[in-house]
Parts: structure tokens; C-alpha cells; sequence
């Protein structure tokens, strides 16, 4: 019985981060009693983006990705909570200018994420040797990789909706043995209609998602995965569903120079039925390297996006579409450098960075209704941001895995992240 | 660190291997079937390619052309007027609609003294002109309310017992029919505003106090207002029959109904106001691919209408139609595939066992049906609509521009 509560405790600390002054979280045994943390961060930033549209360069200052993210346990571990408030619907509605971004009624910007990014109830618990949980609330769907915020660029890849799922009201079970971890999930297809939006509760369970993770040596870890999402555009069920792959692979090594890596793959097909309509896919890769005090980060993406009606908005498309058709597909190209460096004042972290980007968008089909050279201008779009990324509390890691879901964690190293 | 280098050597071909398994079931080529029968000639084609084609519509020698979505920096808020006494129709003059970005539908009253144009997305609205000097409409007003706002997909315009209406399908995500009379037509009064579609309503026609309506999933309804028997209103359409029509494809579920024809053959004859044709509307990358299917519904039941035929080509889909009602031939838009003529005279649910699908319906082209096609096998087209105006079919083509072609004949 002991012995079980021993497991029981060391899993549930593997499922939340460390609080405040509290040891670092690892994969072994040890057994810790974490009663929570919080932390608060936010994006202060300056982009410039040529052209953004119509041969037009566009500078824009926002502050981006402002959130509380919370997480506690109970009951030595065995019941667990995440709460991860976003405030982006205040602060970025109009959307950030990132060349071929789209989804949720934005284009060439990224849409801001919902209020209640992530609220769910986490039970786990062991048997034998196999960690076992149950997490239900809204949050992170187990596909894909993990989410932008959490990774070393301010600007969101083109992939984002190929690459992960998000804001659903879901139902997941993992296991986790030994460097396996294996998850299942039900949840809405629908995707936020507005930051302040609920999911619609009569969907739940229309789609479903399977992800697996191992870990190998020296901190890499592989997955795959799969997601069937009805509708997702479409509110009330009839549009298009999408059947989803992801597989990638992911270093995280944060005291090493090599900092991290991932290589991934993605690949969304849209369906009527049975019949695939079109295809999408994306190769992403991204390094970060440690040159002395200053992490230095590459990442480059070759990524098919559907195009759909602008509004007189040019950055917005409809979040009501009239038929099953798209106006064209496109390539993005891009290839992105950036450079930040950690300092503590005080409380608050604070990581001064700059970025550039290259973009190259490119016609998938032919002829189209959406040629980029028209459009942009350009079919070579650069962008530059200068900013900071503030926080409060300690760096919360693996955004969207929660319970037995949770990989063996690497300890974090302060200001190891952008 | 070799052993590292080897791990993530090989990590990396996991990756690249499951994802090159995954890709490996690629879209096939999705050229539309060509047609090999007559042709219907092209006389002459008026350039449009700083904007996209959208609707067209003609009357006398002038036709009317509405615009789409964005092409390079132009968008589709203008509509076009032209002279098509000649071979080649000559653009004379334009219109500009303001914060639009697309106009869809654009149709002439049947006295010829109203204009009326569709406003879609943003601003949703008819624009009403005034057409007595057909070469200069003059606007009368801009009909916007919050009833329309979310975008006008189409406006049909139509007499029922008397009065002019306009009947606008509204956009999601509240799809509604609205209509609208357009007795004065300087100020448009609301009639009916009622929520159907699943989840579009897309079109409607209108004859005898009959209205049909094009409702995506839920297919074809047809009501009574006014000629029904049944009580209806336009003011209070009451529902007489619905039929779900079918798919292009058996891989594909819903009826995607789009548009919609209520066919009366100047003929005569038994089989004169039998059928209603019910355009698909399936997936389409525009400009490149289209799907969809004409679906021929027997109305001569209209509590239960019932779909016995219907028309496929290999590789495209169909859009808005037009009809030579003399001669019994139905003109379809065809997006990549052209213009196809039908010949839908006579019987279309009496074909042979050989003729049918497996589902039991005729299937006109295997039955010889099609009579001709137009745009076929030169320069890329894409064909939003047709109009047949007693003597010639004019198509307009989103990339191309206005193509006048020769109307075929028994």
C-alpha cells in the first residue's frame, strides 16, 4: 500500500511543474509533494512585416501571448487540476501580422486563443508499472506537437492547425510505461467560433485523437499521431471533416548546447464523406542552440495552407462559409533566426529577443483565385520582431500533456526558454 | 556523440518514413470528361480579367455581369455592363458597389425596369438600380438590414400574383430566407424572414406561386406561396413537399443542393411541369477542380417529390443553369467542364436497365441526353453561370471574361 501511495505521489509529480523554490521534477522515483504553482507571462512585441498586404509593410506593436497558467494537485497527486487563462481576446483581436497564418477567421495573422485556454481535472493513479490517468475539461487535444507559445519563436509556424489541437472540451486517457506513453481522447470537433466562445457541449465526442510517445537516449523523444476531427469549421456538423497525422521528433536537452530540436511532419486531409476533397502538409524543423548567455534559434517550414474569401478586411476570412469549396492552395515557405537572452530582475524573468523571417508563398494549384504575388505584392515577405517575453513564477513545460500523458521531464533550467 | 548523431539519424527516418507512408495515397489528375458530340460554338468573348466573373444575366442587348472575391488588388464589388448586339460582347460601362467584396447574384425584373444585385459577406444587401436607360442603371437604393447583413447569396427575382419580390437566401451561420417587396422600389418592405438550410439555404425559384428552395443537406423543399393550394403566403410559406436529392458520389453524404429549375416545356404534353432540376454543389478548388451533380427530381407529385434521373460528368460540377423552355434544353454552367446542353424533353425516368445506376435513377448522359457542350478542351475556363436569352447562351467566366456562344437546336 505504500508502496503504491509512493507511486502514486512521484506520478503526480511528473503531472504538474514544480512550485516556486520547490525541487526540480524528474523521472525517477522520487517522491515529492507539489501543491502547485502559477506563473504569468506575456509577449511585449514589435513586428514589421513586408509586404504584409497589397505591396503595403505593415509595423504593429502587441502584446502577445498574455497568460496565467496554474496548476495543482491534491491528495498526494492523485487528483491534479491545470487552469491556463488566456488573454489574448483583450489584447490581440485584430490578430498578429504572421505571413501565412490562418484559421478561425484570420488570415496572414494569427488569431487570439479563447479566455479559458485550458481548464481541466486530472486523476491518475498506478498499476504495477503502468502510470494511468484520466484528464477531462477544455484544453489540448494528445495530437500533434507541442504548442507554439511554448517553443523559442514569437511568431506561430503556418502549421499551427495542421500541427496541433486545441480549446476542445475533451476526455483523455493515458498510460504511461516506462518510456512509453500512450493516449486517447474524445472531444468537439468545432473550433472556437471568438476568444469568448464555448465549444459547443452537443459535439462532444464527434471526434476522437490516439498519440503516442516514446523516449529514447540523450533526451529525444518520438511520436505519432492520429485525429479524426469532424467539422471543425463548420459550428453546427455539416462542413468538411479532417483526418489528421502527426509524427515528429523532439530533443530537449536545456543544459546542453544542442537546447532543443524538433523534426516534424503533418499532413490534414479535408473530407466530404468518404472522399478526400484536399491535402495539406507540413515538414517543420527547429534548433536551438546555446552561444554562450544567448540561445539561438532556426526553424524552417515548408507548409500547404487552404485559401478562402477575404473580407473587406483583407486579413479576415469568413467564419460562415457558404459551400465546401476553397479558392486555393499555397505553399509557405519559411525560413526564421532568432536570438534571445534570459535575465532575472527580481521576480520577473525577462528575455529580450529579435527575430526575422523569410517568406516565400507560392501557388499549389493552377490556375488559382488567390495568387500570393497578386496579392501580397511579393512572393518574398520578410519580417522582423524586437521584443521581451515577461514572467512571473516558474516555466511551465510541456503545455497540453497532462497526467500519465506527461513524458519523463527533463529539469528545467532557469531562462532556458526564450 | 556518434551514438548521438546515429540516434537522431535514425529518429529522423522514422519521421520522414511514416510520413512518406502516410503521403503515399496522392490526389489523382481531375480533369473533366470531355464531351466528343457537337459544340456549341463561341461567337466572340468580352475580356474581363482584372476582376473575377460572377452571375450574369442579359436583357435585349445588354447583359450584366457581377464580380467575386479578390484578383490582385481588385475585388469584386463592380458590376459590369456591356453591349452584346455583336459577335464579341463590348464592355461600356461599370458600376461600383461600396465595402462589398463580392457581388453574387444579378438579375433584371421581368418588366425590365429594376436591376437587382447581391451583396455577399460583410454589408450583405441588394443594390436596386433603375434601368431606364439600360446602358446607365441608376442605383435607387442599397437594401441592408440586420436581417441581410451577414451576406446575400443570392437574390432571385420574382412575381408572385402580381407583386415583385426579391427573395434573398442569407448567409450562415443563422441561414434564412428573407423576401422582400419590391413594390416601391425605392423603399423595399420585409415580408418574411425565416430561418432554413442545413446549414445553407442557397438559392430558390419561383413560378405559378410555388417557391422552391435549394437547402444544402436538407435538399429540395418546395412551398406554397400563393399558387398552392395549400394556404401559403409569401408571407406565410407553407411547406408542401421535400426531397433530399443524392450525391455525386456514394463516398459522399448530404445533398449539397444549390440551385434549382422548375421546368415548364412550351410543348406541352405530360411530362411538361414535371421535373425540377437541383443543381450540386460539391467540393470545388477554384479555379482548378469542381464537383457535382444535376439531380432530376419528379415534382408531378409535389407532397412527394422524388429524384429519377440525373446528370455526372467525369471532373467538374455544375452551377447556375438557364433554359430554352422552347426547345427543351437545359443550359448548365459547368465550372472547368464548360457549358453543357441537355436535352430534357420528354420521359427522363424511363430509360433502360442498362441506363440506370445502381440505385435505380436514369442516368442522362448514359440515356444520350447531352446535346452539346461549349468551352471544351482550349484555354482553361471557369464557368459561374449561364444565360440563355432566346437566341444565344452567354457564360460568364470567372478567369476569362463574358463568352457569347451559339444556342443549339433540336
Amino acid at each position: 500500500m505504500v508502496g503504491l501511495l509512493r507511486r502514486v505521489a512521484a506520478a503526480a509529480a511528473l503531472a504538474v511543474p514544480v512550485a516556486p523554490g520547490c525541487a526540480q521534477i524528474t523521472d525517477s522515483a522520487h517522491v515529492a509533494t507539489v501543491s502547485g504553482s502559477v506563473r504569468a507571462q506575456a509577449l511585449a512585441l514589435v513586428t514589421r512585416v513586408d509586404p504584409a498586404m497589397s505591396a503595403r509593410a505593415f509595423t504593429e506593436g502587441y502584446l502577445a501571448q498574455p497568460i496565467i497558467m496554474a496548476h495543482g494537485s491534491a491528495f498526494r497527486g492523485a487528483l491534479a487540476a491545470v487552469l491556463s487563462l488566456d488573454f489574448e481576446g483583450l489584447t490581440l483581436d485584430r490578430g498578429q501580422l504572421t505571413p501565412g497564418a490562418y484559421g478561425e477567421g484570420y488570415a496572414d495573422r494569427r488569431h487570439p486563443h479563447t479566455y479559458l485556454h485550458e481548464a481541466l481535472i486530472v486523476g491518475r493513479g498506478a498499476f504495477y508499472r503502468t502510470g494511468v490517468s484520466l484528464a477531462i475539461g477544455k484544453g489540448f487535444v494528445p495530437f500533434g506537437t507541442d504548442d507554439p507559445m511554448t517553443r523559442p519563436f514569437a511568431a506561430y509556424p503556418v502549421n499551427h492547425h495542421l500541427a496541433q489541437i486545441l480549446e476542445r472540451y475533451v476526455a483523455i486517457g493515458a498510460l504511461r510505461y516506462g518510456r512509453l506513453v500512450v493516449e486517447g481522447a474524445l472531444f468537439n470537433g468545432d473550433e472556437p467560433a471568438s476568444p469568448g466562445a464555448p465549444p459547443d457541449a452537443d459535439r462532444v465526442g464527434d471526434s476522437w485523437a490516439a498519440r503516442v510517445t516514446a523516449r529514447a537516449f540523450y533526451q529525444l523523444e518520438l511520436q505519432a499521431s492520429y485525429a479524426f476531427v469532424t467539422s471543425p469549421e463548420i459550428a453546427d456538423g455539416a462542413g468538411l471533416d479532417q483526418r489528421k497525422w502527426s509524427t515528429a521528433v523532439r530533443l530537449d536537452r536545456p543544459l546542453s548546447r544542442v537546447r532543443s530540436g524538433l523534426l516534424e511532419w503533418a499532413r490534414t486531409d479535408a473530407l466530404l464523406g468518404d472522399l478526400r476533397t484536399n491535402s495539406f502538409t507540413s515538414v517543420l524543423g527547429e534548433l536551438t542552440l546555446a552561444v554562450r548567455s544567448i540561445s539561438v534559434s532556426g526553424r524552417y517550414e515548408n507548409t500547404t495552407r487552404p485559401e478562402e474569401q477575404r473580407l473587406l478586411d483583407p486579413f479576415r476570412t469568413s467564419r460562415s462559409p457558404t459551400d465546401l469549396g476553397i479558392i486555393g492552395i499555397t505553399r509557405w515557405q519559411v525560413g526564421s533566426v532568432a536570438a534571445s537572452m534570459q535575465r532575472q530582475l527580481g521576480r520577473v524573468d525577462v528575455a529580450p529577443f529579435a527575430e526575422v523571417s523569410f517568406s516565400h508563398p507560392s501557388a499549389e494549384l493552377t490556375p488559382t483565385a488567390f495568387v500570393p504575388r497578386d496579392i501580397y505584392g511579393s512572393s518574398s515577405i520578410w519580417s522582423i520582431s524586437l521584443g521581451a517575453r515577461l514572467g512571473v513564477g516558474p516555466h511551465h513545460t510541456r503545455m497540453g500533456r497532462y497526467g500519465a500523458g506527461m513524458p519523463n521531464v527533463t529539469p528545467r533550467v532557469p531562462h532556458a526558454t526564450h | 556523440m556518434p551514438r548521438f548523431v546515429r540516434l537522431v539519424v535514425r529518429s529522423t527516418s522514422i519521421v520522414i518514413a511514416a510520413g512518406a507512408l502516410a503521403a503515399c495515397d496522392s490526389d489523382s489528375t481531375n480533369a473533366p470528361a470531355p464531351f466528343t458530340g457537337p459544340a456549341l460554338a463561341s461567337l466572340g468573348r468580352g475580356n474581363m480579367n482584372t476582376r473575377f466573373m460572377a452571375e450574369v444575366w442579359t436583357r435585349g442587348d445588354v447583359a450584366y455581369t457581377s464580380t467575386w472575391g479578390q484578383r490582385g488588388q481588385a475585388v469584386g464589388n463592380a458590376v459590369h455592363i456591356w453591349r452584346i448586339g455583336g459577335a464579341q460582347p463590348v464592355l461600356v460601362d461599370s458600376l461600383i458597389v461600396e465595402n462589398a467584396t463580392t457581388l453574387g447574384d444579378i438579375q433584371v425584373s421581368d418588366d425590365g425596369r429594376l436591376l437587382v444585385v447581391a451583396t455577399e459577406r460583410q454589408n450583405g444587401s441588394i443594390v436596386i438600380y433603375d434601368l431606364a436607360n439600360p446602358l446607365k442603371p441608376t442605383r435607387i437604393t442599397r437594401y441592408l438590414t440586420p436581417n441581410t447583413t451577414n451576406g446575400v447569396h443570392t437574390a432571385e427575382v420574382a412575381r408572385v400574383n402580381g407583386t415583385l419580390y426579391a427573395f434573398l437566401s442569407i448567409d450562415p451561420p443563422t441561414a434564412r430566407l428573407v423576401i422582400v417587396d419590391l413594390s416601391d422600389p425605392a423603399n423595399p418592405r420585409e415580408t418574411l424572414v425565416r430561418p432554413m438550410g442545413a446549414p445553407f439555404v442557397h438559392d430558390v425559384f419561383v413560378r405559378d406561386g410555388l417557391l422552391f428552395t435549394a437547402l444544402w443537406n436538407d435538399g429540395l423543399t418546395i412551398w406554397d406561396v400563393g399558387g398552392g393550394g395549400k394556404g401559403g403566403t409569401v408571407a406565410n410559406p407553407v411547406q408542401i413537399g421535400n426531397v433530399r436529392t443524392a450525391t455525386f458520389s456514394s463516398q459522399v453524404s448530404g445533398s449539397e443542393a444549390h440551385n434549382i429549375w422548375w421546368f415548364h416545356d412550351a410543348a406541352g404534353g405530360a411530362n411538361a411541369k414535371r421535373y425540377a432540376f437541383v443543381g450540386e454543389e460539391g467540393p470545388a478548388s477554384s479555379q482548378t477542380s469542381s464537383s457535382g451533380d444535376i439531380h432530376v427530381v419528379d415534382v408531378s407529385d409535389m407532397a412527394n417529390p422524388r429524384e429519377v434521373a440525373f446528370f455526372h460528368v467525369d471532373g467538374a460540377g455544375t452551377h447556375n443553369f438557364s433554359m430554352d423552355e422552347q426547345r427543351g434544353i437545359l443550359y448548365a454552367a459547368y465550372y472547368n467542364g464548360g457549358v453543357r446542353a441537355l436535352d430534357v424533353r420528354g420521359d427522363l425516368s424511363g430509360c433502360t436497365a442498362a441506363q440506370k445506376s445502381a440505385d435505380g435513377r436514369c442516368d442522362l448522359q448514359k440515356m444520350g441526353r447531352e446535346m452539346a457542350a461549349g468551352l471544351q478542351g482550349g484555354q482553361r475556363v471557369y464557368i459561374w453561370g449561364v444565360h440563355f436569352d432566346g437566341s444565344y447562351v452567354y457564360a460568364s467566366d470567372m478567369l476569362n471574361g463574358l463568352w457569347k456562344l451559339a444556342a443549339t437546336d433540336r
